[in-house]
């Protein structure tokens, strides 16, 4: 589904990369100052790119009338939605992780911050990913504003915990913050995953 | 108490109570806060390092902390919705997220003010700060959630696991922002101590008495108001007016 349609597919890939291009535009092709603000630069654009795809995750199934399948076939709904949010994740943020480390690059960032950028990014999205779904399925019957106002907040902890980890790269701090985060990510997932499953079924009450 | 308990989540009664009530309640609030503020402001010492200008920590502090329970008791109330439909439970979170959200700008806004003259700036970036900012966002999310079901037991549903996601993830947001940065003055008043001398404690204590006070009585008409919305056209309302 997300190969037929290119749109949900490559949306947030050239959105992301219209966004990388923005930053040095605006803020000058200063080699050092691009270095220290790569790292925000990436996590920023990484986040503002999920939310063009969270809507997507659960709304297809929703207005073609597979959800409802879903639901009355009795079949686990929480497998279902941890597989949808896993291919949404495998095909929006997986091919922005590999660009980041190109456009970490682009950015001068050297490339142990990049291994660990990209290390942060790995943990970081599906994080994400889920509090996007959580947005998704509240706002099932029309994609709006809400779900984004939603999920910045929420997500900030990864956005945090990421770039201070790269920031760190060079000691030992950056395990204690790559621990956290990959702790932040096991934490939420059960967590997210089952409100998912509350804010779907509040659509079928 | 089980009986107390079941008939205050009952809206005929609570109505009845609160209508009763809130005069009361909101001259008595009205009045704790006028003692509070006044006697901060007119009686108290004067701070010897930070001048006249500390007197605004008797609307500072009192909104900030107003600020913060009221999200606690909402993810409370949240709790109680998700797990026995309690419906006064998503009446309250629905008549409190908009005071939470007026506390928490007014908090911040007095911040700003004070942060003007001692710091000498209106904002920094520091962790208490950017979490009340956040704290701010989360709020106005969830009142933007209010409109956007067309049934109310949905509206509820979403605006109780929001909420009580929001619950979940403040204190980790609040650790990870500290980790970021950390300029404000740690808080004074714990309950092991305090380290501000009892002369400008005790008004300080009165007025966050009062604005307790005030929310709780500006809550429960902002609840009236939710389940008369929703009771309009049931029996018990038309008998009262």
């Amino acid at each position: 589904m997300y190969l037929s349609r290119s749109s949900s597919f490559l949306g947030p890939i050239v959105f992301f990369l219209i966004t990388i291009t923005l930053y040095p535009l605006a803020f000058g092709s200063d080699e050092e100052q691009l270095a220290e603000l790569a790292s925000g630069i990436i996590w920023i654009s990484i986040l503002l790119a999920n939310l063009l795809s969270h809507q997507f995750i659960f709304n297809e199934d929703y207005k073609d009338g597979s959800l409802d399948l879903v639901l009355a076939s009795g079949k686990s709904l929480f497998v279902w939605a941890s597989i949808k949010i896993f291919v949404n994740w495998y095909f929006s943020s997986l091919p922005l992780i590999f660009l980041s480390l190109v456009t970490s690059f682009m950015l001068y960032l050297p490339l142990d911050a990049a291994l660990i950028l990209a290390l942060t990014l790995f943990l970081g999205t599906p994080i994400l990913s889920m509090f996007g779904a959580l947005a998704g399925a509240l706002t099932l019957e029309r994609g709006n504003i809400v779900g984004s106002s939603i999920v910045i907040p929420m997500c900030l902890p990864a956005l945090i915990l990421g770039i201070l980890a790269i920031q760190s790269y060079k000691n030992e701090e950056v395990f204690f913050y790559i621990f956290l985060l990959a702790a932040f990510l096991f934490f939420s997932i059960p967590i997210l995953i089952a409100s998912c499953l509350g804010a779907i079924r509040l659509h079928f009450e | 108490m089980r009986q107390l308990f079941n008939q205050l989540i009952s809206f005929p009664y609570f109505f009845k109570i609160a209508q009763i009530s809130f005069p009361y309640l909101f001259l008595l609030s009205i009045s704790v806060i006028l003692l509070g503020v006044l006697w901060g402001v007119f009686f108290s010492p004067v701070d010897v390092t930070q001048g006249e200008v500390y007197r605004i920590i008797y609307l500072h502090v009192p909104a900030a902390s107003v600020a913060q329970s009221i999200y606690y008791t909402m993810v409370i109330a949240s709790v109680t919705y998700l797990i026995w439909r309690i419906k006064m439970a998503s009446v309250f979170m629905i008549s409190m997220a908009p005071l939470g959200a007026i506390f928490t700008f007014l908090a911040l806004f007095t911040g700003a003010v004070w942060g003007q003259s001692t710091w000498g700036t209106w904002w920094v970036w520091d962790a208490r700060l950017t979490s009340t900012l956040i704290l701010l966002i989360l709020y106005l999310a969830i009142i933007s959630l209010f409109s956007s079901f067309d049934r109310r037991a949905s509206t509820d549903q979403a605006v109780s696991i929001v909420v009580l996601i929001g619950g979940i993830n403040l204190p980790i947001i609040k650790l990870s922002v500290e980790w970021w940065n950390t300029l404000h003055q740690s808080a004074s008043i714990t309950l092991s101590g305090s380290s501000i001398d009892n002369e400008m404690l005790i008004p300080l204590l009165i007025s966050i008495l009062g604005f307790y006070l005030y929310v709780t009585a500006i809550g429960m008409r902002r609840m009236q108001v939710e389940i008369l919305k929703r009771e309009i056209s049931h029996n018990w309302v038309k008998r009262i007016f």
